[in-house]
């Protein structure tokens, strides 16, 4: 109730807040009789609609990876960026701006998925795909040695190129502006893929944490839950960041706030619930983010990373041993 | 697939600077040493800077420019410096197209990053510029052990010395004053011709205007960018001129740009071509916009604006004159053509 109450809050700040604050009615004169010179229409129709959109979008996509790579790796601290996606985006990012040029929105948003779901496939196949044999442990080693070689290689980049880092720097902090010039559409359609086989394989993972033995007495491969559950993260953390950027600490901390909020037990519950707090908290924060230095807008990500630290701190020091869900 | 633009532009540019500078050198050869070249050629000479004064018992030779613009007023002056700053761009040892030309086959040493004082000090310089480098006053100590440095004026910015009295302290140290004198008075010259060719740009609005990865925003009343404009007879904006913060730019929300609107618009970018700028929703419901007063200025033509020097600027000039003034006539139909090719015109 006080979760549906924040959320429709954080729609109304979302569409509603900003330099030119929007009252109800001018935003029903919006829907009803759409006037393309009025810079409050213009303003509603291309850029808040759009920015909301990209915020359903990239707060659906963290909160379920996040969630999925907690109960993957059984560790209720980890993080959607850790098997190297993030690391993967950032590179494509920055190599297609050093080699072609590239840092219009959408150009970045379409590298950044490839990108993504490259460095997943190399995380997989080091972290023992290919021996069939991939545990938690040898997946996250991966994901860390990736992560590491791919930061590096961006860092030697941006540092050769002031133009690259431009770019870098622009998109490592995340925003959720711009959105229009973005593919949403497919994004979005990316997200629900992501999302319904994460909802799918929640029962499997939750098997799969009882132990990879009891699990395949139990009828779940761990072969294939893993790599369906890595197919999801990398599904949805490739759309969270082509369409926000790498964006820190949302899937780190929406997961155990749902299961906070929900006080539910099983991972299908907390991946259904996942998108509404993943989407109030990124909403919220680049609502915040939009009026405290305004006109000027503080990036979305600076803001979560703001809010999120505080929040890191108390869910890790009240971090009650064994609890995972 | 830039860079290449890039030389394909540059040879008419190229002549030109090189016929405004071999007239100057030749200028000055012929003037007779009058009475300023008493007064400036007494040494030693004596730069009082922001960070104290600094002597120099001689012209200097042996220079080292670690301003991230200063080497184009050097090589305006002949002086080829040992070493110079990369700002940014692809351009060989960190020499733009209007410049290129003074290197005369000199190699100089490009430093990156960070200002390098070992590298300053292994080329021996008996000169560096600091004027424009953003280097501290402990940096400023140590490079002062390898050689004397100039820097910025204590009443000047840190990056926005005007082109004129940056030549005019390098002219007066490296025993040349008076071909600076001349060299600024032919850019002072090419402005006042451009004025006189557009009796209608005095008095009208003009902005400068960044946008980048989203970003957006005019350029401070300072800023060399902005004073490209005024030095055309433009004024700026009262709520441009009003502006009282430190930073060189004015940040502006992506929901209003009202703050651009102006009787000139001159969008710079790190660029050629911006999908984004173009694609911005409120910048199609600006009145420059709907009267065709947008003008997109390129990589290069913006880089030339952004050096913002004695070399840079009569390029620049060359380069924009005739967009300024196909915007600023307010009429929707005569095109801007490098607004049109960017997708900006209405």
């Amino acid at each position: 109730m006080c979760l549906a109450m924040l959320f429709a809050g954080a729609i109304a700040l979302t569409l509603g807040a900003g330099v030119q604050s929007m009252s109800l009615a001018a935003i029903w004169g919006a829907v009803v009789a759409y006037d393309p010179t009025d810079p409050l229409h213009v303003v509603l129709a291309e850029l808040r609609l759009p920015r909301l959109a990209a915020g359903l979008i990239a707060g659906t996509a963290l909160a379920v990876s996040g969630s999925v790579m907690q109960a993957l790796t059984r560790n209720p601290l980890a993080d959607p960026g850790l098997l190297g996606v993030n690391a993967g985006a950032a590179f494509a990012v920055v190599v297609g701006a050093l080699l072609m040029g590239q840092n219009a929105a959408w150009a970045i948003a379409m590298l950044a998925f490839p990108g993504a779901a490259l460095a997943a496939v190399a995380v997989f196949l080091l972290g023992g795909g290919l021996s069939g044999e991939p545990g938690p442990i040898r997946l996250t080693l991966a994901g860390v040695a990736v992560s590491v070689l791919l930061l590096s290689l961006v860092n030697g980049i941006v540092l050769i190129r002031s133009d690259a880092l431009d770019v870098y720097r622009f998109w490592v902090a995340g925003s959720l502006a711009q959105a229009l010039q973005k593919p949403l559409v497919m994004l979005a359609l990316v997200t629900v893929a992501g999302w319904l086989l994460a909802l799918w394989l929640a029962p499997l993972l939750d098997t799969l944490a009882l132990g990879r033995n009891l699990a395949r007495g139990l009828g779940a491969s761990p072969l294939r839950v893993q790599g369906g559950a890595l197919l999801a993260v990398t599904l949805l953390t490739g759309a969270g960041v082509a369409v926000a950027g790498p964006i820190a600490f949302v899937g780190l901390i929406v997961p155990p706030l749902t299961r906070r909020l929900t006080g539910c037990h099983d991972l299908r519950t907390e991946v259904l619930a996942a998108p509404v707090v993943g989407a109030t908290v990124l909403l919220l924060a680049d609502g915040v983010g939009r009026l405290v230095l305004a006109p000027a807008e503080v990036r979305v990500g600076v803001m979560t990373a703001i809010i999120g630290g505080p929040v890191f701190i108390w869910i890790a020091r009240t971090l009650r041993p064994g609890e995972q869900r | 697939m830039t860079t290449r633009q890039k030389t394909a532009i540059a040879p008419p540019a190229f002549a030109l600077n090189r016929r405004a500078v071999l007239g100057g050198l030749l200028g000055a050869a012929v003037a007779p040493a009058g009475a300023r070249a008493q007064t400036a050629e007494v040494w030693p000479q004596r730069f009082a800077h922001a960070f104290g004064e600094t002597v120099l018992d001689r012209p200097a030779a042996r220079v080292v420019s670690l301003g991230y613009t200063s080497h184009d007023a050097l090589l305006a002056l002949g002086v080829v410096p040992l070493a110079l700053r990369y700002w940014y761009g692809d351009a060989p040892f960190g020499v733009w197209p209007w410049a290129a030309d003074l290197l005369a086959g000199a190699e100089p040493v490009v430093l990156t990053g960070e200002s390098g004082i070992e590298t300053v000090a292994a080329l021996q310089p008996d000169l560096i510029i600091g004027i424009g480098s953003g280097i501290s006053q402990a940096e400023y100590d140590v490079l002062s052990q390898v050689a004397p440095v100039l820097m910025h004026e204590a009443d000047s910015p840190i990056y926005g010395m005007g082109w004129d009295a940056l030549t005019r302290i390098l002219g007066r140290a490296t025993g040349k004053a008076d071909l600076a004198e001349t060299l600024i008075a032919q850019t002072t010259q090419a402005f006042a011709d451009a004025r006189a060719r557009h009796p209608d740009w005095q008095g009208k609005t003009g902005t400068a205007a960044y946008h980048f990865s989203g970003e957006i925003g005019a350029y401070a009343a300072f800023d060399g960018r902005s004073r490209f404009l005024t030095e055309l007879g433009f004024r700026l904006t009262p709520a441009i001129e009003a502006y009282q913060g430190e930073a060189f730019y004015i940040p502006m929300s992506p929901e209003d740009l009202s703050g651009l609107e102006a009787d000139v618009l001159l969008w710079l970018s790190g660029t050629d071509t911006d999908d984004d700028l173009a694609a911005l929703p409120m910048r199609r419901l600006l009145a420059s916009h709907a009267q065709g007063r947008e003008v997109f200025a390129g990589t290069l033509t913006a880089a030339a604006v952004s050096y913002g020097s004695i070399l840079s600027l009569p390029f620049a000039l060359q380069r924009l004159e005739s967009e300024i003034a196909l915007a600023a006539d307010g009429d929707a139909a005569t095109v801007v053509p490098s607004s049109a090719k960017a997708g900006l015109a209405p």
